[in-house]
């Protein structure tokens, strides 16, 4: 699952490489969910541009996506498609925010302004969580089922690529890495984590009519 | 109480142009029954379900309307109706009016309140709308036994530590709670023992026939109650709850005697994965009544339960087994036969969702138990009761 990135601004690279991250836990598996950035060594590189707006929906009592990677200055709308009512809030320092109990679409979009991770909630259903990692990195994305990202036409130098996710239990100066990508020659990197897993918090999927 | 649910929604039609402010959940339960054993308590007998062979056929399970109005961005007042199709005081009847304190969390550590009427937050079953129960259509002895008798009348305090702030997966909640209006608590359990009925009381009524008032002030004392819940990764809660009503057993007033009622309840809800939920709760305690001056002569009786449950869906079905066992030791006062039960029942449940508004579910239940006080009333001490009933359903949520 590659992010909407900044594709334009690669416009005029002549020289380019790509980059393939993978996180894999102590079985080896790849580890989904897990945020990736990539920011040059080279000062002067170009900023992330916004989305549009982006979206964190609430279906079955779960935030989809639970985990979002987004640029800083991205706007956030936060739509319930349950039937039952939510009541989104952060008291994260990078966004605070509270949403009054609602159902569909009535609140305009919250915008993340501030580098940092922001931790969704829901005053009603504490087993909701979400998060929306705010980042000043040119290139992000987040991991797929298979615990990987591909970030295409990167312009060559070095990189400093960071990972976090809401399961990696790693202390976080181990999950920073310095690379090289070379033009017209793929990199990779490969992250195992040294910690288990953290458990996963998801709500089981309910019937949203019959269980409560 | 009636006029609690009519100011709800006068205020809900003042302020009908704010987007879900009033949310309305009614449902109707219309019950298959076939029951074999004994006249049920709630018709004067010794059985301990809710039907009886004399109550059988097609019968009224349930009609309630849950409603929740929100008065300010932090303030909710929850109610819900009540009519059981019986003959209870009331044939509509409030059986929980609240208010709601739930500010936002401004830090991982989040306060929150209730005020009013409301059950005890100590059943891992009676999750649903109206405090229905989310496995089968009886709950299990214990839980059968928090409706009948305890309701918070009183103010309720919960702190609790969200933990997904600081990386972990879960929360941990302290909860308090003063309240009055649970004095009677016990006198079914000791007159009738543990039974299995999805017939809670309701504010303004009474229990069985002729009605038997359980939520009343006769001591004019405070009780408490205090417990942890924790839940870890959306897959396990525990729950432990400290009650004791502390009523004086010796004052009595002309709806009864004041039973001291205090225990333990505890339980733990677990699902290992999508589909199973593995259940066990215990509740142990004790009540005494009479005056404290002739210790001998007080009626002073132990009780304890516990049931485990496995329940599994299979798409929109759910398959549910459950065992209960109860047991009652009477320890002092013994004017009659010894008010010593024990027993153990299976339910077998299976529920199936026909969509959003409609639900069938089928329950069968079998007791087997032994309480010597039946004797009185000329019925044999050891009894197997037996219940199978087909429930159908609907329900319909809104909000404006």
């Amino acid at each position: 699952m590659l992010a909407p990135l900044a594709a334009g601004l690669l416009a005029g690279t002549a020289l380019a490489g790509d980059l393939e991250v993978a996180v894999l836990d102590r079985a080896g598996q790849g580890v989904a969910e897990v945020v990736i950035t990539a920011t040059p060594a080279e000062p002067g590189a170009p900023r992330p541009r916004p989305a549009a707006v982006a979206t964190v929906d609430q279906r079955q009592r779960a935030f989809v996506p639970r985990v979002l990677a987004v640029a800083v200055g991205t706007r956030i709308e936060f739509p319930n498609s349950d039937s039952v009512s939510h009541q989104v809030y952060s008291f994260s320092p990078a966004r605070r925010f509270q949403l009054p109990l609602y159902k569909g679409s009535p609140h305009p979009p919250v915008e993340f302004d501030r580098e940092g991770l922001v931790v969704l909630g829901c005053n009603i259903h504490d087993e909701m969580v979400g998060y929306v990692y705010v980042t000043r990195a040119p290139y992000f994305a987040t991991t797929g089922e298979d615990g990987r990202v591909r970030f295409h036409d990167l312009p060559a130098g070095g990189y400093r690529v960071v990972a976090w996710g809401p399961r990696v239990a790693d202390p976080p100066a181990s999950l920073v890495r310095e690379l090289s990508v070379a033009a017209h020659e793929p990199a990779s990197l490969t992250l195992r984590l040294a910690r288990e897993l953290r458990a996963r918090p998801e709500p089981r999927p309910r019937d949203p009519d019959w269980e409560y | 109480m009636r006029g609690a649910l009519a100011l709800a929604l006068l205020l809900a039609a003042a302020g009908a142009a704010a987007d879900d402010r009033l949310a309305l959940t009614g449902e109707l339960d219309l019950r298959l029954v076939h029951a074999s054993g004994v006249a049920s308590f709630l018709d004067g007998g010794v059985g301990v379900l809710r039907y009886d062979p004399d109550h059988e056929g097609l019968r009224p399970g349930r009609a309630f309307l849950a409603a929740r109005l929100r008065l300010f961005d932090t303030l909710t007042l929850h109610t819900v109706a009540d009519a059981y199709g019986d003959h209870d005081r009331h044939p509509l009847d409030l059986s929980e009016a609240w208010l709601e304190w739930r500010p936002f969390p401004v830090s991982a550590l989040r306060f929150s309140g209730r005020f009013g009427a409301f059950y005890l937050p100590a059943s891992l079953e009676n999750r649903g709308p109206g405090w229905s129960d989310v496995y089968t259509i009886t709950p299990s002895a214990i839980d059968t036994w928090f409706g009948e008798e305890l309701r918070t009348l009183g103010a309720e305090l919960e702190a609790r530590w969200l933990g997904a702030s600081r990386g972990y997966p879960g929360d941990v909640g302290l909860v308090a709670a003063a309240y009055r209006g649970n004095d009677p608590a016990g006198v079914v359990l000791a007159t009738r023992g543990f039974g299995l009925s999805d017939r809670p009381s309701t504010l303004a009524g009474g229990l069985g026939r002729p009605p038997l008032t359980v939520i009343h002030e006769i001591d004019g004392r405070t009780g408490y109650y205090a417990g942890l819940s924790w839940h870890h990764a959306g897959r396990l809660e525990l729950r432990l709850l400290r009650y004791d009503n502390r009523a004086d057993p010796g004052a009595v007033s002309s709806a009864g005697a004041a039973w001291a009622t205090r225990f333990i309840a505890a339980g733990a809800r677990l699902e290992p994965d999508e589909h199973w939920t593995l259940l066990a709760q215990l509740l142990d305690g004790d009540t005494v009544v009479g005056p404290g001056d002739a210790p001998d002569d007080q009626f002073r009786m132990d009780f304890r339960a516990y049931d485990v449950l496995a329940s599994r869906t299979l798409g929109r079905a759910r398959l549910t087994l459950r065992y209960d066992d109860f047991r009652t030791r009477q320890r002092s006062g013994f004017y009659g036969p010894p008010a010593d039960e024990s027993g153990h029942a299976f339910t077998l449940g299976a529920a199936l969702a026909l969509g959003e508004h409609w639900q069938t579910a089928l329950e069968w239940i079998r007791v087997t138990s032994a309480f010597p006080p039946r004797a009185v009333q000329g019925v044999a001490p050891a009894l197997v009761e037996s219940q199978l009933q087909l429930a159908l359903r609907y329900r319909l949520r809104g909000s404006w």
